[in-house]
Formats: structure tokens, C-alpha cells, sequence
């Protein structure tokens, strides 16, 4: 498994190197707006076409760029149901402290579990390359947590159902 | 080599300098400009420019006149005098309703041309009759924002690139001021606002930066599909595109009558050499060969710090091998002309200025040879 | 904590204290207490009539009619005996302590009081029990509805007594914990081979419940015990029936103590990730300040 998460990893990185090359950019269709392209789509000339990484069917990363801003949405490897619903809450809670985030977007793009928006403001404030590493980081450590999270709970549920039934 | 100037951490969206090169206007990324004077090697703030409304996104210093126009998202531009050791604005109606993205005076310095995202070139002049500058518009065919702008030393055309993945050379002739120009390489015909040439480099790519060359025969032009693209008049308008694998430039600027300077999200300014009797383009060397750092000792605060906030135990903080630790926004040169540069400056997101000296980089880089 | 008390242990320790202050000479006081237990149970302990020397506990269970079907009054009876008293009104059972003449086994007698509502409880299983022992089959199914939206059903055959829960998830995700738990149920068993069998059917009921009104949906689920005689036999019934009318507040608490630990860890992990993107923000280098008497001083780096 860790054989094949390197390559996908990396392919992530690099394409995210080159998207995230956005600049400041003032609306053209209304007068003292300077909103995120890749969500107002306003003028499609602004817009990249959005790539797609995939790893396998269930886990992969949408990527979307635009003149001044960028949308990495990430669907989460959910192989059962406890998987998913971990999957669910975690993003949830974490999209809740979205402000806390800043590059959090507070609804994931649909068909993915969570959405980042990096503007050039972002890219203003941080450095470029630790960005890039944030969200690198993040896609190794929630496949992980996740994991870790099931096994607590499995483990848990062991424990208790041994010590009721021990006392029959 | 190179000289490096930090003016914080914020970014430095536009950067000017003065004809005597001890004075240099920069905008880190707001509504003000401020004003550097050089002392002693380093740049002292003597004042701050506040008139803008909104982020300032050009700024052009007059050598010869000693005249600073600045431009914001506010779509208004100024002109900024020097009185009395205080600089005294002077509001230009640009008559656009988008903001204004790029500024830069003609060679004579009687005039201006602001581009914009209202999908205009907005060239201004000044009328003494009314007191007063006077602004006209380049629309056709333009069909996105104006990204970039560089005037022919001619003191007439404009060079101009754009959202819409295309560059453009335009007739800024201002018939109330100026007398007929003669014709040159790029055509005869020159009323105002007429479209000289068009050029796409095929590619779909933004164009971020546009140059002509010192003679005003070629232009070069960088955009976001990370070409580098020159067109020779000269030689009935032909294109040559280079595409490498490096990330797309924001800046580009002649340094001599074949090699220019581009710089931008590589962080790391390129020099390129432009043969027009083989009708070929490519990349001589990197300006910045970057040198390994001996591992600095972090103190024991720092290292609980740095645990605190970032978890990390203090390694994990790689800077990138470049002097600029972020994207650079724009080339200019600092010193000399484009004809005989000494010296570029680059300004990066990362609130750094560096000066680069091309003498003795090219004594130092084996492989840089500029011709 | 593993297992969940079955006693009340609130309602043991006020009364303990009350009475050994009244045992060793102290002035008996005012007790006016009401304490919630699992399944919507309340417990009052008051002075009766203002009277301080006596301290009256009641207890009052919303599904106490339907334990009266299944002898609950005798059994209440059989245990509590001469300290029984009329239920206070809003109460099911009450029973008193007269702290003028305390008994000498007090503290077992305390004991009991804490154990009212698993004693409520046990009369339908006993009375199954007892089905079971004697070989009777055909009986009425009994029907407990212990709360509101959930119900327990005993079944007695000639070799086995089945209980049935009923159990409703307020939370789709604890449906999905709640199955990860009662796999473990069914694991378990193969450990220990005394342990009665357990099936956990969610959505449908089980076939025992077919053709009744038993609740269907996705949030519902039905755990089913077979009990065997080695556990409704005589020596071994008070521990099944301690265990077995627990079970659903058992299973229920440990889904919430691994949410509150899912939700602990995602806390942790989510700041760490702060700290990473932390990482990105430039820091301003080399910053004067100045003290309140106004001496500058530079951070050292």
C-alpha cells in the first residue's frame, strides 16, 4: 500500500507546485470586486483546466485553478462504513474551524470530503512552498488518523463485550 | 554579486527607482507607496504616499523629470511631484471603470499609459491649456484584463499583454502633442490606438510581462504557460517560443539588444539570449546558483517555540534554496539601460528587493555569457 | 469502569450517611433529594409529612404497569417486606427508614433501597424464569416499553428464555458504532463459551418479532440474548438479571465514550495541523520593542 501513497503523493506535490502560481486580480466584470476566480467563474478565460489525481477509485484530488486563486478538493480513502462516518465527522469538525484554517474552504466541492481555497492572498501571507507541504502533510495524516481512530474504536468495543460476557 | 533588501514580510507588489538611483518607490501590497532614500547602503523611508484608495498595483518613476505615477485598484493614477522635498499628487481622470493593473511613462516622459481591467489601454497626457491630464482609450481588440504594458523607445508604440493569452503592439501617437512619427519596423500607418501587430504564442497561456527590446525591434513576452516568446519585427514578425520545465515568469526585461532577464514563480531569474540570424531562443543560465547553507544552531527558546506553534522540532523549517524565498513579481533594471544593463533588481512576494550585478555574475557563472 | 452499576449508588451513599450520623448520636436532618437514574427512572428520598426522623424512598418507573403484569408488586413485596409503605403519590414503590428504631442490618437494607429499580426489573424476568424451569410454553410474550421509544421483549421456551431489545440510535453514526460493538458481542462469545448467545439485528426484528408491532427503520436495531438454563438456573439468575437490564445502557454508554474519544483525538489532530500550516507564516525577524520605561531591547534569535 505505502508503495503506491509515495508516487500518488508526489504527482500531488508537483502539480500543486505549478497551480499554485496566482497572482492579485482585480475583477473585469464588476467594478471594485476582487473575488476568487475559481469560484466566481465570472470569465472563463481566467480559468485552467481542473486536473484530477487519482490513486484508485475512492481516494483522489481534484484540482482547479484559476488567475488568483486555487481549489484542491481531496476525497478521503473510506473503505467501510466506520471509515466513512470518522471520514464524515472529522472534516466536519475541521471545516467547522475553517476561519482557524484560513485555506479552508467551509463546504467540500461535491463528490469530494473536503475543498481547499488557497487565494493569492494566502500565497501573499505564506510562503509558497510550506503551503504546498500543508497540504501534502494533511493527505498523509488523515489516511493515518482515520486508521488509528478505527482501531481505537474496534478495540474498545473488544474490551467491553469481553468484560460483559465474562461475567455471565 | 547580489545585494539583498528586506523591507518586512509582507510583499512588494511594484517597485520604481529614481534617474540618480538613490531613491526607490515600492508598494508592499496596500494602499500606500512609500519612499526609500539610500544611506550608507541601506534604504531609509523618508515618506509615504497615501492617496490611494486601494491596493496600488503600478508605480513608474520619470528619470528625467523626476515625476513618480502610481496607479491602484481604486482606478485612479497619479502624478506625484517633488515640491518643496515633499511630493505633492496630482489626480489623472483614467475615465475606466475597472481597476488599473500596470503604469509606465513614454520615453520623453509627456506622457503615460495605464492598462486596466476594464479591457482598456488608458494613455494620458498633459494638456497646458486646461492644467489638466487628459486620458484616451485603446479598446479594440482587446477582450481581457491588460496585464502589462512597455513603451517603444520611439516615444509611440505601446506593447501590451493580456488575460486573453495574446500581446499587442498599439499606436499611443498623440496627434496635440507630439509630431507625426516616421515609419519603422513595425509599420507606417500609426494613428492613435491603431492595432500594429498580434501575436499568440499558440499556447493558452496569460500574458504576465512584455519588453521591448533596446532598438525597438523585438518584444518578448512571458506567460503563464511558463514560455518565454520573442517576435522580430525586424524580421517580418517572427515568433520564437521556448518552453522549458520551469514555472511560468511574472517579469521579463532586455538587458542587451539579444538577452533578457526572467523572473518569477521559479523564484530564480533566468537569462535568455535571442540569436535573430538563427532565429533562435534559449536559456543561457540561472542567476541564482544557490549555495549551500551551514546548519545555523537554533537556541533553546526558539526550539520550544517552534515546537509550540509550527511542531516541529525546528529542521523541518527548509527554507527553498533560492535568495528569494517566494514567488518575485517583477524585473526592472536598476542600473544602466536596456541597451548596456549593470544592474536588474528583482522584488518578490517575500518583501525582499535583491539587486543583482550582471558584471559579476557573469565572471562568477561559468555558464552565463551575455550577449 | 468497565460495567455499569446496577445499583444506585447516589441513593446508597445520602442514605448510608443520613443513617450512621442518626446510629452515632447525631440529630437526624432534612433530606429532600431527586435523583435520575438510566431508562428515565427517578428516585426521591424525602422526610414523610415533614418528618425528620424518617427518611422515605421512592421510586417511580414510566413502564411500571407493564412490570405489574409480571409481578412486580410481589416481588417488591418479598424483598421489601415490613419497610414497605404506601407509594407516595407520582411514585410506583416507596419504602421507609425510621431512624428512631434503626435495625441492626441497616446497611443492608440500604443496599436493597439502592437496588429498587433493577428488583422492578427482575420480576418479568424471574417469572420467565420460572416458565422456563417448569417447562410451561405457550405464555404471552411480555412486553416491557422501558422508554419511550424502545421496548424489551422476554420469551420463555421449554430449553431457553430469549430476551429481545429494542433500541433506537438518536445519531445514524451510532448505528454504525453500535454494529462494530455487537460484532464484538458475537466474537466474544467464542472466549467464552458460558456466555449466552447474542444476535443483533438492526433495521428489521428479529423473526421471533415477526408479524408484531415491533418498530422498523434505520435507526433501530434489536438485540436478541438466549439465555440457557445454566443462566436462569436458581444459583446463577440475580447475576444474569443484574447484567442482562443493563445491557442497553451499557452498550449506549460505551458508543458515547468512543465518540467523546474520536472527538478528543480529532481535536488533538486538528491543531496539530494548525501547526503545520503555521510553518508557512513568515515570521517578522529582528523586531524592536520596547519596555514600559521605555529602553528598547531586540528578541534574540
Amino acid at each position: 500500500m505505502a508503495a503506491t501513497l509515495k508516487p500518488y503523493l508526489n504527482c500531488v506535490k508537483e502539480t500543486l507546485t505549478a497551480a499554485m502560481c496566482v497572482q492579485n486580480f482585480d475583477s473585469q466584470v464588476v467594478e471594485r470586486h476582487n473575488k476568487p476566480e475559481v469560484e466566481v467563474k465570472s470569465s472563463k478565460e481566467l480559468l485552467l483546466t481542473p486536473v484530477v489525481i487519482s490513486r484508485n477509485e475512492k481516494e483522489k484530488v481534484l484540482i482547479e485553478s484559476s488567475v488568483n486563486s486555487i481549489r484542491i478538493s481531496i476525497a478521503v480513502k473510506q473503505a467501510d462504513e466506520i471509515e466513512k462516518i470518522l471520514c464524515h465527522k472529522f472534516m466536519r469538525f475541521m471545516m467547522q474551524r475553517a476561519e482557524n484554517f484560513v485555506v479552508l474552504r467551509r463546504k467540500p466541492v461535491e463528490g469530494y470530503d473536503i475543498s481547499f481555497l488557497v487565494t493569492n492572498v494566502h500565497a501573499e501571507q505564506m510562503f509558497k512552498h510550506k503551503l504546498v507541504d500543508f497540504i501534502i502533510h494533511f493527505m498523509e495524516e488523515i489516511d493515518k488518523e482515520i486508521n488509528e481512530m478505527k482501531l481505537a474504536v474496534n478495540s474498545r468495543a473488544r474490551i467491553s463485550a469481553e468484560e460483559f460476557l465474562k461475567n455471565f | 554579486m547580489s545585494e539583498k533588501h528586506n523591507f518586512g514580510i509582507k510583499p512588494v507588489t511594484c517597485h520604481a527607482v529614481s534617474g540618480d538611483k538613490n531613491g526607490m518607490a515600492l508598494s508592499l501590497n496596500d494602499h500606500e507607496v512609500k519612499i526609500y532614500k539610500k544611506s550608507g547602503g541601506k534604504w531609509q523611508e523618508t515618506e509615504t504616499l497615501d492617496e490611494h484608495g486601494q491596493r496600488v498595483s503600478g508605480i513608474d518613476w520619470a528619470p528625467k523629470s523626476n515625476r513618480i505615477v502610481t496607479c491602484g485598484a481604486d482606478r485612479n493614477a497619479y502624478v506625484w511631484t517633488l515640491q518643496d522635498g515633499k511630493w505633492k499628487p496630482h489626480l489623472v481622470i483614467l475615465r475606466i471603470n475597472r481597476a488599473a493593473t500596470c503604469v509606465q511613462w513614454s520615453p520623453q516622459e509627456n506622457k503615460f499609459a495605464v492598462g486596466s481591467s476594464a479591457r482598456l489601454i488608458s494613455v494620458s497626457y498633459y494638456e497646458d491649456e486646461h492644467n489638466w491630464w487628459v486620458s484616451k482609450h485603446i479598446k479594440k481588440p482587446i477582450r481581457s484584463t491588460v496585464t502589462c504594458l512597455d513603451w517603444h523607445p520611439n516615444n509611440v508604440l505601446i506593447a501590451a499583454g493580456s488575460t486573453d493569452f495574446k500581446a499587442r503592439v498599439f499606436s499611443g501617437y498623440i496627434k496635440e502633442i507630439e509630431s507625426k512619427p516616421s515609419s519603422n519596423s513595425w509599420g507606417t500607418k500609426m494613428t492613435f490606438a491603431t492595432l500594429m501587430a498580434e501575436f499568440s504564442n499558440g499556447g493558452g497561456g496569460w500574458v504576465h510581462s512584455v519588453s521591448f527590446s533596446p532598438s525597438g525591434e523585438k518584444i518578448a513576452w512571458v506567460g503563464h504557460d511558463s514560455s518565454v516568446s520573442v517576435a522580430d519585427s525586424a524580421q517580418g514578425n517572427r515568433l520564437v517560443v521556448v518552453k522549458d520545465s520551469f514555472l511560468p515568469f511574472m517579469g521579463i526585461t532586455w538587458v542587451t539588444e539579444n538577452s533578457m532577464v526572467a523572473a518569477g514563480y521559479d523564484c530564480n531569474p533566468m537569462l535568455f539570449t535571442y540569436n535573430s540570424g538563427q532565429g533562435s531562443l534559449a536559456l543561457v543560465s540561472k542567476l541564482d546558483i544557490p549555495q549551500e547553507k551551514a546548519a545555523g544552531t537554533i537556541s533553546a527558546m526558539n526550539r520550544f517555540k517552534d515546537l509550540d506553534k509550527k511542531a516541529s522540532s525546528g529542521d523541518t523549517s527548509a527554507e527553498l534554496k533560492t535568495q528569494h524565498q517566494n514567488t518575485i513579481t517583477q524585473v526592472s533594471v536598476f542600473e544602466g539601460s536596456k541597451d548596456k544593463c549593470k544592474r536588474i533588481a528583482t522584488a518578490g512576494v517575500d518583501g525582499n528587493i535583491i539587486l543583482w550585478d550582471l558584471g559579476s555574475l557573469e565572471r562568477s557563472i561559468q555558464a552565463l555569457k551575455i550577449s | 469502569m468497565i460495567l455499569l452499576e446496577y445499583k444506585n449508588l447516589i441513593v446508597q451513599e445520602t442514605l448510608k450517611d443520613k443513617i450512621r450520623n442518626v446510629v452515632e448520636g447525631g440529630k437526624p436532618d432534612n433530606v429532600d433529594i431527586t435523583v435520575a437514574d438510566f431508562d428515565g427512572v427517578l428516585f426521591h428520598m424525602s422526610n414523610p409529612d415533614g418528618n425528620k426522623s424518617k427518611i422515605m424512598v421512592s421510586v417511580s418507573l414510566k413502564f411500571y404497569k407493564d412490570l405489574q403484569e409480571h409481578g412486580a408488586d410481589d416481588l417488591i413485596k418479598r424483598e421489601y417486606g415490613d419497610f414497605l409503605v404506601p407509594a407516595e403519590p407520582g411514585y410506583n414503590v416507596s419504602v421507609v427508614f425510621d431512624l428512631e428504631k434503626v435495625p441492626g442490618d441497616w446497611e443492608k437494607r440500604v443496599e436493597k433501597a439502592a437496588l429498587l429499580k433493577r428488583n422492578c426489573f427482575a420480576s418479568v424476568f424471574e417469572k420467565y424464569f420460572g416458565y422456563q424451569e417448569q417447562g410451561t410454553e405457550g405464555n404471552k410474550r411480555a412486553v416491557v416499553h422501558y422508554r419511550d421509544d424502545e421496548t424489551m421483549y422476554v420469551e420463555a421456551k421449554k430449553d431457553r428464555v430469549t430476551v429481545i431489545f429494542s433500541t433506537t440510535f438518536k445519531d445514524m453514526d451510532d448505528v454504525i458504532i453500535g454494529k462494530v460493538f455487537m460484532q464484538e458481542f458475537k466474537e466474544g462469545r467464542r472466549k467464552y463459551q458460558q456466555a449466552p448467545q447474542v444476535l443483533f439485528s438492526h433495521k428489521e426484528p428479529p423473526q421471533e418479532l415477526a408479524n408484531t408491532d415491533a418498530r422498523m427503520g434505520d435507526n433501530i436495531g434489536y438485540i436478541t440474548f438466549v439465555l440457557f438454563p445454566r443462566h436462569t438456573s436458581a444459583s446463577a439468575r440475580d447475576n444474569t438479571i443484574n447484567l442482562i437490564h443493563t445491557l442497553r445502557d451499557y452498550l449506549h454508554y460505551h458508543i458515547k465514550c468512543s465518540k467523546a474519544y474520536i472527538h478528543q483525538r480529532m481535536r488533538a489532530k486538528t491543531s496539530d495541523f494548525l501547526k503545520v500550516l503555521n510553518r508557512a507564516r513568515p515570521e517578522v525577524k529582528d523586531k524592536e520593542k520596547k519596555t514600559i520605561t521605555g529602553k528598547t531591547f531586540s528578541r534574540q534569535n
